[in-house]
């Protein structure tokens, strides 16, 4: 599948939370093909801004549009995996990812054999260990039709296989015309991606 | 498959897996109505007295015991916040409602069906019988969205279950007595329909308006989350 172009702007955005300024009159622009690591101390507003730009925590002061847009226009063109599970406990593997993605066993199939969870399609997420449980979220990426990806903390307990299948997985989204925002304490050695540092409000 | 299908199939599965959420709260009122004549008096005139009283408000409290987490492992999860981007084209208030109508068919229902044994236990007359039950079946979808509602107002705080629960305590009140009403009518012997009939409008009123705050108070918790 190739993606249209797609552009993300973000524009003098700034945050306030519990009386705590994240950040102020932030801007950039992200185009097909671009990856981009939100970095920061804990606390700094990575997760907030991947939220915001996920349509989930709203917008305060400054605009957020796609190809020029405003963000509620477009919200079906981002997939956003955020830090939490993201999976039921008690629901399997494999129901798990057809109500999230809505597609058909053979492809939510095809997809758990690509995250090496292949023979696991009907164990209950609880039974997994967290990485499995991971991956099982991550398949969503393998599904997914989407051209913007926003992954917050998407490498936390994953093991190398795994992390290398990630990063070529995210290699082959933004070769295809997709862009990806992601936050991460590690850094990915294979992808080719910018950085922007967010705690430093003076 | 249609965002509907999705979410009921998901729906059914999970109460298929959480069997322990629809049998604890029959459990709980049958240890309720159990302890009533060992505590009060064996008397089976005074049961028969009090006993559909006392069935309506265990069924209450037991129906507040499986509601008051409704939403919460959605929540902690992060599944809920997936609901507002992945149903896009489908209002949230539709999708809490379904939720509402397999929570209370799964949960709730069977609760209602075992008040006749209840009903048996503490020497209910039938006709007084007959009449808890189609109380409980027209009251009850209102108090499951009442609680529910209560479940979403404070799925933020730690300790959410007996603060939902204050919270809508209000809105209880009004079904407890209305339905207490037509018991006593029953009891007497007079005319039963009004009562039911205000009772039901109630329910009505409740499955109308209450999914739509549910969403709002969703979208307020997610929206103040991480």
């Amino acid at each position: 599948m190739i993606f249209e172009p797609v552009s993300l702007n973000i524009s003098q955005v700034s945050c306030e939370r519990d009386d705590r300024l994240l950040f102020h009159n932030l801007s950039f622009a992200l185009r097909s093909g671009d990856i981009l690591r939100v970095a920061g101390p804990n606390g700094a507003g990575k997760t907030t801004l991947l939220r915001m730009i996920a349509g989930l925590f709203e917008v305060q002061d400054g605009v957020i549009t796609i190809d020029q847009e405003p963000l509620s226009e477009r919200r079906h063109q981002v997939l956003y995996i955020g830090h939490k599970p993201q999976v039921s406990r008690d629901l399997t593997v494999i129901d798990n990812l057809k109500f999230l993605t809505g597609f058909d066993e053979p492809v939510v199939k095809q997809a758990l054999i690509d995250v090496g969870l292949r023979g696991y399609h009907d164990s209950l997420v609880k039974e997994l260990s967290q990485g499995q449980g991971r991956r099982c979220a991550l398949a969503r990426l393998w599904c997914s039709e989407a051209p913007i990806w926003i992954l917050d903390e998407p490498y936390t307990a994953l093991d190398v296989t795994m992390v290398e299948t990630l990063d070529r997985k995210i290699n082959a989204h933004v070769a295809q015309g997709g862009l990806c925002l992601f936050t991460t304490h590690q850094l990915p050695q294979s992808l080719n991606f910018e950085t922007l540092e967010l705690g430093r409000v003076d | 498959m249609s965002i509907e299908k999705r979410m009921l199939a998901r729906e059914l599965k999970l109460a298929a897996a959480r069997p322990g959420d629809i049998f604890k709260p029959m459990w709980f009122l049958m240890l309720v109505i159990s302890m009533v004549p060992l505590a009060l008096s064996p008397d089976s005139v005074l049961l028969a007295d009090i006993g559909s009283a006392m069935i309506w408000v265990a069924t209450l409290l037991a129906l507040l015991l499986n509601t008051e987490h409704l939403f919460q492992s959605d929540f902690s999860d992060g599944v809920l916040e997936q609901w507002l981007l992945l149903f896009l084209d489908r209002p949230l208030a539709w999708l809490v409602g379904l939720k509402l109508i397999v929570h209370w068919l799964f949960h709730v229902v069977p609760l209602i069906c075992i008040t006749p044994i209840a009903g048996l236990m503490l020497s209910v007359p039938t006709d007084v019988l007959i009449a808890l039950l189609m109380t409980l079946v027209v009251a009850t979808p209102a108090l499951t969205c009442f609680s529910g509602l209560g479940a979403a107002l404070t799925l933020g705080s730690s300790r959410s279950g007996i603060l939902g629960v204050l919270v809508m305590m209000p809105l209880f009140v009004p079904v407890v007595i209305l339905a207490a009403g037509v018991l006593i009518r029953a009891t007497d012997g007079s005319e039963i329909l009004p009562l039911m009939a205000l009772l039901g409008a109630f329910s009505l009123v409740a499955a109308t308006l209450v999914p739509i705050a549910v969403s709002a108070a969703i979208r307020l918790n997610i929206g103040g989350s991480n």
